[in-house]
């Protein structure tokens, strides 16, 4: 890194920038008035947030955009919102999220010619009070860098995001300007799509022109993450560090070109240079794709960043074309803000709206049959009902949505503009995705059932009362399901074979399931947060986890079983068919820090996860832990500020988890090598 | 068919040699090296092995154990019933077929790789015949050997054939002090070396560096000597002591004692090998 980025970073990571913060308590009469329509709420909230703003230019600032106004208080008293909620359906914080907006276009194009669209209609008008405070904002900040003497930045600023941008520098301060609102405007998971794709043009032409060189490209790239890392506390998630800033890189592009060029290196680059959180690197790759990339995804993981996750073209395209979405469409898709897969500019799915319990199915299942179950096979009748009535009823539960309009964003999806019809009502995509949450461990109650039960003969009276008593003196029973039964994770079939059905059954029961969006319903191995809520709903499970001990994060072997190693990991978790579990959901591989210890590591590493692609995996995440640290964190945590964990899609900062993760995490099982 | 007893297989193994590989470990040594890292692979029988880090002394195990007054035979009676799973027999017996089967599972990575599968220890070689038939049963597959050299020429001679790489410890030069901290003679490993110095089997030779007893130049300058000029030299891998050596000494219910002073910095001399032009380098 440069000395201006090296600076710019310590003085972020001193937190300085905060100093700027103001501390107002905003009256947000003038955005509740009792005639005023949602969406033109949301646009004169957005003005009044704007319009608070004090640009702040930091120091060696390249790409300017720093937030002094925390979070205004939403459109709607509480007494309104209770009203809403009475009668509908909200999606977590019932803000538009999790969206991948198609900032290509906007950049290229600049506000003022969606400006020049509008007409005089009551949404228009909230449009154009949108646009209109983001480019006040950016003369704002214009002004500020003159009256600094910084000629250049005043420049850019003078050109974008009013105008189409011309260069690299223009399009990253466009962008920054452009995600800077959506976040002020309550939009959240804000992701920022196919970076690679959408700042190569730009690049392109700055180099053929020769004025810009390669390093100050990269010192762009570099300013740019480091703008990601300012605000980022200020945006809401789950947790710390859960903020959808997910960037991808690589992959088909819509015309079936191969997207991966020197901008997705010069991103992989810059993030193992700056060893921040933000933004979240997500590569895509395929069968043809050189192992070199794979290493240089690799070194990230070495770093201990959590990132990249691979996502496999070669499962996603047609996984996605299966569910209907147009071929231009799977080739162009992104990531929300952990592994879901969206499509940029016309995809309004909400891919996170609900879960299946693959753990607390079988689990009842098993409770309530296993006394008159002649075989496995009985149980999984069982279990195929309770899954089909399962994902059916949360379903029904999703009905008369109501999700807070967002003229802003609207501007950045197809046909928003021309139809007047907000973003949060759908777009061209309105599918709803389910999280499926502990398909290891239910596949490994399943064989432990059969091992010990059915060929054993263990009475199934004996199982579920030791159960029931949580195993309270019924250690050799547990140490038997729990060392001596086949596990998912260790290539044994024995295991495997349930998972595969388990999925199967998944996927064909939200086949032919429609929303009342009219979208699709799509089955997902990713669990989000129900790794810690579903565990808490289960008692003693029959692969012998006692109550309490959670389910893993994701696509990932139970907690506590002896793993063979890496490649029977990545052999057991490519025999489901995972061109159907498309609302994604990546295999997690936990390494001790001691495999890296030399660059011959990198080389190998790499070629794991090319035989996860190889053998049809979907997406895969590896991380790069040392459990003495982790502990010493907790201990200490002003020692580790800089711990890098991944929590379930996304990277964070350890000591700002709540304690629940920070011990999920050091439980994982870890892989020495 | 042969048959012969493993005490671990490991997958993904980073550094035995190129590419991703299968690691075999053969129970049994005739070495007694103070600084081995697996004394679980000393003795050529099945023993136990208890983690003791997370024991919470419940007594689970010895009221299971069926002879609690005489030594432990590794019955195994106990294993079962340790609530945290921690005991374990290391020693399985394997059938030639069944380790080549278990081995060929991953011949998809090796040739992606460029990978294999190696047999490391103990001694691959005290189990020559075993680890021979299963070697016929991988066509195709690159292998290779770690090895203390100590075996007989017949043997040694059949394994440079057979293998695709041969990994051979150096470890001490002088007679004396290699019989002194390890146990046995070196003469036939040096005569190894020479062996394969003047053959055409692919060869690495291995140093463990070990603190005081031969990280000094004048065994590198040793090293160097049995290294110039052969053609199929791959390079010099050290290995520097690590402190962890002795972690599982405890698991496997033996002491720990060594000689030598464990927390000393390793020297690793490499000018030694740059100077003659022999290639090197630090695992």
């Amino acid at each position: 890194m440069t000395e201006r980025i090296r600076i710019l970073r310590e003085y972020q990571w001193a937190r300085k920038h905060h100093a700027f913060r103001q501390d107002l308590q905003v009256d947000p009469s003038p955005y509740r008035a009792a005639d005023m329509p949602d969406y033109a709420r949301t646009a004169r909230r957005l003005s009044l947030a704007l319009s608070l703003e004090r640009p702040v230019l930091l120091p060696g600032e390249l790409i300017a955009g720093t937030r002094t106004v925390p979070a205004l208080p939403g459109i709607y008293s509480d007494e309104e919102w209770a009203r809403i909620t009475a009668t509908h359906f909200i999606h977590e914080r019932g803000n538009v999220c999790n969206l991948s907006p198609d900032y290509a276009s906007v950049i290229a194009s600049g506000l003022l010619a969606l400006r020049a669209r509008l007409t005089d209609s009551p949404y228009h008008a909230a449009m154009r009070e949108s646009i209109d405070a983001v480019l006040d904002l950016a003369r704002r900040y214009r002004e500020a860098a003159l009256a600094a003497g910084d000629e250049a930045l005043a420049q850019v600023l003078a050109r974008v995001p009013a105008h189409g941008a011309r260069t690299l520098r223009e399009a990253l301060q466009s962008l920054r300007l452009l995600h800077f609102a959506m976040w002020c405007e309550g939009d959240y998971h804000n992701t920022l799509g196919r970076l690679d794709q959408t700042l190569m043009p730009y690049l392109r032409r700055d180099l053929d022109a020769g004025t810009l060189t390669q390093d100050e490209a990269f010192e762009l790239i570099e300013a740019f993450f480091l703008a990601c890392n300012r605000d980022s506390d200020l945006y809401p998630g789950m947790q710390q560090g859960d903020n959808g800033q997910s960037v991808v890189l690589g992959g088909m592009t819509p015309d079936g070109a191969d997207g991966y060029n020197l901008l997705s290196e010069m991103c992989l680059r810059a993030s193992a240079d700056l060893r921040l959180i933000d933004p979240k690197i997500n590569l895509r790759v395929n069968r043809d794709t050189p192992l070199s990339v794979y290493e240089l995804g690799t070194q990230l993981t070495k770093l201990g960043l959590g990132f990249p996750q691979y996502e496999n073209d070669d499962v996603a395209i047609p996984g996605l074309m299966r569910l209907g979405y147009e071929e231009r469409d799977a080739r162009n898709y992104a990531m929300a803000a952990c592994w879901e897969f969206i499509i940029p500019g016309r995809g309004m799915d909400i891919p996170n709206i609900g879960a299946l319990s693959f753990a607390g199915v079988v689990d009842a299942a098993v409770r309530a049959g296993l006394r008159t179950a002649s075989s496995v096979e009985d149980l999984l009748q069982d279990v195929e009902r309770r899954i089909f009535a399962d994902v059916r009823a949360t379903l029904a539960g999703l009905k008369n949505l109501y999700i807070i309009p967002s003229p802003y964003m609207s501007l950045f999806f197809e046909g928003c503009l021309e139809s007047q019809r907000d973003i949060s009502l759908g777009c061209r995509y309105n599918n709803y995705g389910l999280h499926g949450t502990g398909l290891a461990p239910a596949a490994d109650m399943l064989a432990a059932v059969q091992r010990t039960v059915f060929e054993e003969g263990l009475s199934p009276e004996e199982l579920l009362r030791a159960m029931d008593d949580n195993f309270q003196g019924e250690g050799e029973l547990r140490h038997h399901l729990q060392f001596d039964c086949p596990k998912m994770g260790n290539d044994d079939d024995a295991a495997d074979g349930y998972a595969v059905r388990l999925l199967d059954m998944f996927s064909r029961a939200v086949e032919g399931l429609r929303n009342e969006r009219g979208g699709c319903v799509r089955a997902g191995t990713g669990s989000a947060m129900f790794y810690i809520r579903h565990a808490q709903a289960l008692g003693a499970t029959a692969d012998g986890r006692e109550a309490g001990v959670p389910l893993p994060a994701n696509y990932a072997p139970s907690l506590n079983v002896r793993l063979d190693g890496p490649v029977s990991l990545i052999r057991s978790f490519t025999k489901p068919d995972l061109v159907r579990a498309m609302n994604g959901g990546p295999l997690t591989i936990e390494f001790s820090d001691t495999v890296f210890k030399n660059d011959e590591a990198i080389e190998k590493v790499a070629q794991l996860v090319r035989l996860f692609v190889l053998r049809g995996g979907h997406q895969i995440q590896l991380n790069t832990v040392n459990r003495d640290q982790l502990l010493d964190a907790q201990r200490h945590p002003e020692l580790h500020r800089n711990l890098i964990v991944r929590v379930w899609g996304w990277s964070g900062y350890f000591v700002e988890l709540d304690k629940c993760y920070q011990d999920h995490i050091i439980r994982r099982v870890n892989l020495n090598v | 068919m042969e048959q012969g007893t493993v005490f671990d297989i490991k997958e993904f193994a980073v550094y035995d040699g190129p590419g991703v590989r299968t690691t075999v470990f053969m129970k049994g040594c005739p070495l007694r090296c103070q600084w081995c890292h697996n004394p679980e692979g000393l003795s050529p029988r099945p023993q136990l092995m208890v983690s003791t880090a997370s024991c919470t002394h419940c007594g689970a195990c010895r009221a299971a154990c069926p002879h609690p007054d005489a030594p432990c035979d590794a019955c195994g009676a106990c294993i079962s019933h340790c609530p945290l799973g921690l005991r374990r027999l290391a020693g399985k017996r394997w059938t030639s077929e069944a380790l080549a089967a278990r081995l060929l599972r991953d011949r998809d990575l090796y040739a992606q790789s460029g990978g294999g599968v190696t047999f490391s220890g103990g001694e691959p070689l005290m189990q020559w015949p075993f680890v021979r038939e299963t070697l016929a049963r991988l066509p195709g597959v690159h292998t290779a050997v770690e090895t203390s050299g100590y075996a007989s020429d017949a043997v040694f001679e059949e394994a440079m054939r057979a293998f695709s790489l041969v990994m051979l410890d150096v470890k001490l030069t002088d007679p004396e002090r290699h019989r002194h901290f390890t146990g046995v003679d070196n003469a036939p490993i040096l005569r190894h070396a020479r062996m394969l110095a003047a053959g055409d089997t692919p060869f690495i030779l291995r140093v463990p560096l070990i603190p005081g007893v031969n990280d000094c130049e004048s065994h590198l300058a040793a090293v160097v000597e049995l290294a110039r000029g052969a053609a199929r030299l791959v390079r010099v891998e050290l290995l520097p002591y690590h402190q962890t050596a002795g972690a599982k000494y405890e698991m496997a219910g033996m002491a720990y004692r060594p000689e030598f002073d464990t927390a000393q910095p390793v020297q690793t001399h490499l000018d030694v090998f740059e100077r003659a032009g022999v290639p090197v380098r630090v695992l």
